[in-house]
């Protein structure tokens, strides 16, 4: 192994040769996209998936050398996960500028259907970090309970009650869901 | 009831998901990050080991000399009473080693000396040819021997006084 070629400076403190440098590249080039769309369910804001992926890449870079053998994906979303949830980024993000004009709910839809999607896609972004999170992974990721528990670290329990709310919370957005349903 | 609206939870997610925005790049961006990220927390944790040093470093002199008062602060109880020096206890007498005594006899070590007697005669012998002259008048003893204070130094006799040989 030939030390030598470092990825950003000497102020970083990490090295890695080039063909660990050459994998960690074409791992972020392959597994963006995919990793991107669980970041954009989880924040509902292009410009915030942005933010939050990077943010779990700057994380797992400096581990990269320990994880590479492993599962580098499943830690990249785990941290993915709990920095979406974590209270500081919960309190950075309040400060930020609200969302961008072309990401908010766009009318109803006459042809039917899509407005119901429309409408609880608007449902959703109403949902705390936490209860979305929950549902991304339930119901997106198709997760189980115990499984979605790990990766939050959190126990089965607290995962069945925030599904539990995160539910009835869209259910109580979207009131006239079953009329929308008929209608359809 | 459940069961179709989770199907539509399900299908509004994929949906949305369609929608998620492609980037490029990322790589560097995380990485440009993680040098800010370093940076930041070596410079929050210089300020702090600083700061810590600034806010221990009175505490730990004050500890260091709490034995005695700050001098600016006024003791309450006024100036700290100046130890007397030792008060020299009565002792015996000491011992005043004799050069000579008029009859030649020393003191052994330790005696202490008494009262001056009687001087004695004078050691000098008139020599067989001349007759002996008047002996001279011894010294005055020390008045008054008190025991109790150190005694004196003994009187030197007196020279005697020789008259000159009528055959010279």
């Amino acid at each position: 192994m030939t030390w030598g070629v470092c990825i950003c400076d000497n102020e970083t403190g990490w090295w890695v040769d080039e063909d660990e440098r050459a994998r960690l590249a074409e791992f972020v080039g392959s597994r963006t996209p995919a990793l991107m769309r669980v970041a954009y369910l989880l924040t509902g804001d292009r410009n915030a998936a942005e933010d939050l992926f990077q943010s779990a890449l700057a994380r797992t870079i400096p581990k990269w050398g320990t994880i590479r053998h492993t599962d580098p994906e499943g830690y990249l979303r785990v941290v993915m996960y709990r920095e979406q949830v974590s209270w500081w980024r919960r309190l950075r993000r309040w400060r930020e500028t609200p969302l961008d004009p072309a990401d908010e709910p766009v009318g109803g839809d006459p042809s039917g259907g899509s407005d119901v999607r429309l409408a609880m896609r608007a449902a959703l972004r109403h949902l705390p970090p936490t209860q979305r999170a929950v549902v991304v992974l339930r119901y997106y990721e198709d997760l189980p309970e115990a499984r979605v528990a790990e990766l939050l670290g959190c126990s089965v329990g607290t995962v069945r009650s925030r599904t539990h709310r995160a539910v009835k919370r869209l259910r109580d957005l979207l009131p006239d869901v079953d009329m929308l349903e008929v209608r359809r | 009831m459940t069961e179709p609206f989770e199907h539509l939870i399900r299908r509004t997610l994929t949906d949305l998901a369609e929608e998620a925005p492609i980037v490029h790049d990322q790589l560097s961006r995380a990485e440009r990050r993680v040098r800010n990220r370093r940076r930041a927390t070596v410079t929050v944790g210089a300020v702090s080991t600083l700061a810590a040093i600034l806010i221990a470093t009175p505490f730990a002199v004050a500890a260091t000399g709490s034995d005695e008062p700050p001098p600016a602060v006024p003791s309450p109880a006024g100036p700290a009473a100046v130890p007397s020096p030792p008060v020299p206890t009565p002792s015996a007498p000491t011992a005043v080693p004799m050069e000579s005594s008029p009859r030649g006899a020393e003191m052994p070590p330790g005696k202490t000396v008494g009262p001056p007697g009687v001087p004695g005669r004078p050691t000098g012998t008139p020599s067989p040819s001349s007759p002996p002259g008047v002996p001279g008048r011894p010294g005055d003893p020390v008045a008054s021997p008190d025991p109790s204070s150190p005694p004196g130094v003994p009187g030197v006799p007196g020279p005697p006084a020789v008259k000159p040989s009528p055959s010279r």
